[in-house]
């Protein structure tokens, strides 16, 4: 098997995927993979093989960012208390990884020699083996060219391939495979020639070209990143964007102020807006402005141009002092945010748009409101990659063990807060390939600057979680606990999903590796109301920020309507896709049609921002998104 | 905290600023009116804490004056650098933070902690500052030093990040009014201020260990406020009149207060220092007023 692509790594289908694209070059895989699959991940790694091709096309920045995280729950959790290496310790899946292998004696035998031979073909220069061509990395004309080059690239690749073998031999169950498969996949991506200064020929190019220079630039880097927490390669420079002045720019002003938040009411820019007010809750566990990026990029200058009242909350970096935030804190700040907004704009109702943490707090919120007789407060709930449904949720729950889940919780408590600078280090060796060993050759052996692109800005800009969130947020992660109704409480009430009966609008990532579609796509099965499920393109940041006007953007959705739970969005997401259509644009579009005919009445815009109790405090972005 | 404004004035813009490859947290007040060409005033802020700790004293000095407050790296939204850092160092980013914002020519006002890096700032740029205040600060490892008790609460951050034990031990670090109303240095230090890590006030000590400006105040050029409360048990009053004679061209001004007193005094302090900045020459008057 060949190297695959960064984007589809997930084992088995992605092996479907891409061993039927290069036949020629692996062809024992693809058979493999065809009697491994059943048949129902076939279709599914079809479909979303069709999705990838249009995403492939995308540039080489998108990707990263793509591959740039918000936060998914499950991992969260358990990683950041303990740091990084906690992950690449093997444990009890490396004994039953080594007690599978020995199980099978004549295949691993078979494997061996199958390594030996081909390693001897290397040697003798007979060898058919080359990287896949999507692979960047040995894109270099000098890894074919070069006799000896060409033998290391070979010789790691029958390696590698042998290595991700041996864990397909073993016939793990479904967590010690997800988990050994990581570390294996860890190790071979590391051990890559392209890493290593004295083979690569691209840095052995540069280094010749700039006399050194690049190399000494580059240890400059190396030691400014790696001298201070997250200690891994920077993707942006650090002066490549100032929030406020070319991200995060949408016109507003702060209204309220509160020790939890900043609420930011954005100026309208139509002559006319629709009545009810939109409440935007973002993820607690980043900066909110991922949806007010640049110009021309941002949600928020969207909906204010289509006539949408938005308000933003902008949550406080909490630090030692605020150890004791948990749900019910979040809850009731956005309850507070909601009323402002009400009062703002006399209404008796609020739109709301959860994001990924953001929105799981905001469903729990709703939930509330429901069983205290207040649902119609919620005039439309949008959601974006919001996972309310754990189970499965992932590579990163098969990391998550109970162990692990008490040990980080412990240590968040003992410190007030969970860094978000961890967080960033075990985010980025999930994904090495692009998060490490792109930016580790890019910056570092050729030593260039990293691109300034917004995205990959706000995702160095990491916040902290204060320790009872930690808890709070761990503790519905290892029960799954928003599945079953009553399981949870949010202020003084239990949770039960399946009460929130109003119009739902639910956005996931089909590239999505932290909140995985089929995760997101489980809300529709827990949501009582109508629930419009949307498959955008690209990953979790990436498929939400898809502003209109790029040709190659769609997305899927299969009708829905009537809110007959069950009726219109089936339990098994294959069904779904199945009956998905795919539409061209972006789903801002969609969305914004969707929202408008929720909102009320058109009505003159307001000359002025906030009112007499909530007066304009500051400008927008407000004093909280500067907060390290 | 931003709060209900008496009088119209520029407003305050947080925003973040990448000086040599870390990044602060600034706040800029562009100088309106009379003031749009006068140079700033720079506000050095007392160990520990974050730029909005200072919120008392700009709300009662002259609302057109053009003014810059930061957190120190490490503290507050700042960065933590990279590595400890000393106060000539320090006093070089500020410096390049300034031009960065503009700002070529500055004043320089200094509480405590602030005051020893005002007072490098001015050795240092000769030419960059124009004047200098130097509030309830001394002369850094060479000085009247404070009761060890002090020094001892003084060594952790403890009281930035627990506010009960802050309440507690705030009328004997503080002194002053803090004595009577105990809970207005908890308040201080709290309502609104953000904590930074350990380390960034282990570096802001660190900083300070070994320094001493008592060489170099002889060759201090710009005129210079010098003011000092007469209850501060951190900086004995000896100190500020100790600095006084030894800057050539200094004003003394003791206070009745302790040492935050121009933060809980700052209606009856502020006009001093206003008064002192727009002085068409405040070398002319050297005078030492009585308490």
């Amino acid at each position: 098997m060949t190297t695959t692509g960064a984007r589809t790594r997930r084992p088995r289908k992605s092996t479907a995927t891409k061993s039927t694209g290069s036949k020629q070059r692996a062809p024992r895989a693809a058979e493999k993979a065809a009697s491994e699959g059943d048949a129902s991940a076939t279709t599914a790694a079809q479909a979303e093989r069709r999705m990838h091709d249009v995403d492939e096309s995308q540039e080489a920045a998108e990707r990263s960012a793509d591959t740039a995280l918000a936060t998914p729950l499950d991992l969260l959790l358990s990683k950041a208390g303990s740091g990084p290496l906690r992950q690449f310790v093997p444990g009890m899946s490396g004994v039953r990884l080594a007690a599978g292998v020995a199980r099978h004696p004549r295949v691993v035998a078979k494997r061996t020699a199958g390594l030996a031979y081909e390693l001897t073909r290397v040697g003798l220069g007979r060898s058919q083996l080359a990287p896949a061509e999507k692979d960047r990395r040995f894109a270099e004309e000098g890894w074919a060219k070069n006799p000896a080059l060409k033998r290391a690239l070979q010789s790691y690749l029958a390696l590698g391939a042998a290595a991700r073998g041996l864990v397909d031999d073993a016939g793990l169950s479904w967590g010690d495979d997800q988990r050994m498969r990581f570390i294996v996949e860890n190790v071979v991506e590391a051990a890559a020639p392209s890493n290593n200064p004295f083979l690569n020929p691209a840095v052995l190019k540069r280094t010749l070209d700039t006399g050194g220079g690049s190399l000494v630039a580059g240890s400059r880097r190396f030691v400014k990143d790696f001298a201070t927490a997250p200690r891994v390669p920077s993707m942006v420079e650090a002066d490549a964007f100032e929030v406020g002045r070319d991200i995060a720019v949408t016109p507003g002003a702060v209204v309220l102020r509160t020790d939890v938040f900043e609420l930011i009411q954005y100026t309208p820019q139509t002559p006319k807006v629709r009545a009810v007010p939109m409440l935007i809750v973002p993820p607690t566990i980043n900066k909110y402005y991922v949806i007010d990026l640049a110009e021309h990029r941002s949600l928020v200058e969207h909906l204010v141009q289509n006539g949408q009242q938005v308000f933003c909350i902008s949550w406080r970096n909490p630090d030692v002092r605020h150890a004791d935030w948990g749900l019910d804190t979040y809850g009731q700040a956005i309850l507070e945010a909601m009323t402002a907004c009400e009062k703002i704009t006399r209404q008796k109702q609020t739109s709301i748009f959860g994001i990924c943490s953001g929105g799981l707090i905001a469903s729990m919120v709703l939930a509330h409101l429901a069983e205290i007789g207040q649902a119609d407060r919620v005039a439309a709930y949008s959601l974006a990659v919001t996972v309310l449904d754990q189970e499965r949720a992932g590579v990163t729950s098969a990391l998550l063990s109970e162990e692990a889940a008490a040990a980080s919780t412990l240590a968040s408590k003992e410190k007030g807060y969970l860094d978000g600078r961890t967080l960033a280090e075990v985010f980025a060796w999930l994904r090495p390939n692009d998060l490490i060993w792109n930016y580790w050759v890019n910056n570092y052996l050729m030593g260039h600057a990293p691109k300034a692109f917004d995205i990959l800005y706000w995702n160095a800009d990491p916040v902290r979680m204060s320790a009872a969130m930690h808890r709070d947020f761990m503790d519905l992660a290892m029960r799954n606990a928003l599945v079953k109704p009553g399981a949870s409480t949010m202020l003084g009430t239990k949770v039960d999903l399946g009460r929130i009966t109003t119009d739902s609008y639910i956005v996931a990532g089909i590239a999505d590796h932290l909140c995985k579609w089929e995760s997101c796509y489980q809300t529709t099965q827990l949501f009582g109301g109508d629930t419009k499920f949307v498959l955008s393109t690209s990953g979790h940041i990436a498929a939400m920020v898809n502003p209109p006007g790029n040709p190659k953007a769609s997305f899927q959705t299969a009708p829905s309507g009537g809110g007959r739970q069950g009726s219109d969005n089936p339990k098994d997401t294959v069904k779904w896709l199945a009956r998905a259509v795919k539409v061209k644009g972006s789903w801002w579009e969609d969305w914004t049609t969707w929202l408008a005919g929720r909102t009320g009445e058109e009505r003159t815009a307001p000359r002025r921002l906030g009112n007499a109790k909530y007066a304009p405090l500051d400008k927008a972005p407000g004093t909280y998104v500067h907060d390290r | 905290m931003t709060a209900e404004r008496a009088r119209p004035r520029a407003e305050d813009r947080v925003r973040n600023v990448t000086v040599r490859g870390v990044t602060g947290r600034v706040s800029v007040r562009p100088g309106v009116g009379s003031y749009t060409d006068q140079v700033p005033l720079l506000l050095c802020n007392g160990i520990g804490t974050s730029l909005e700790a200072l919120q008392p004293l700009v709300d009662e000095l002259h609302p057109d004056r053009g003014l810059v407050r930061f957190d120190v790296p490490g503290v507050g939204g700042s960065q933590l650098p990279p590595f400890p850092y000393t106060i000539a160092g320090l006093a070089s980013w500020v410096t390049a933070l300034m031009a960065k914002l503009g700002h070529r020519r500055f004043d320089v006002l200094g509480l405590s902690w602030g005051g020893g890096l005002a007072q490098q700032l001015a050795v240092q740029g000769p030419r960059r500052v124009r004047r200098v205040v130097l509030v309830a600060t001394g002369t850094g490892t060479l000085m009247v030093p404070a009761h060890p008790r002090v020094l001892r609460i003084m060594s952790t951050p403890q009281r930035h990040r627990d506010p009960a034990y802050a309440a507690k031990v705030a009328p004997q670090i503080y002194g002053g009014s803090m004595r009577t109303h105990p809970a207005r240095g908890a308040a201080l230090l709290h309502g609104a201020t953000r904590s930074g890590s350990k380390l960034g006030y282990y570096y802001q000590l660190a900083a300070m260990t070994g320094w001493t400006s008592l060489p170099f105040l002889r060759l201090l050029r710009q005129p210079t406020l010098v003011m000092g409360g007469d209850d501060d048990p951190i900086i004995p009053v000896a100190n500020p009149k100790m600095q006084a004679a030894l800057i050539p061209h200094s004003q003394l001004h003791i206070y009745h207060g302790g040492h935050l007193g121009i933060l809980t005094e700052a209606d009856a302090l502020a006009p001093v220092i206003d008064t002192f900045l727009d002085d068409e020459d405040p070398t002319r008057t050297r005078s030492t007023p009585d308490e």
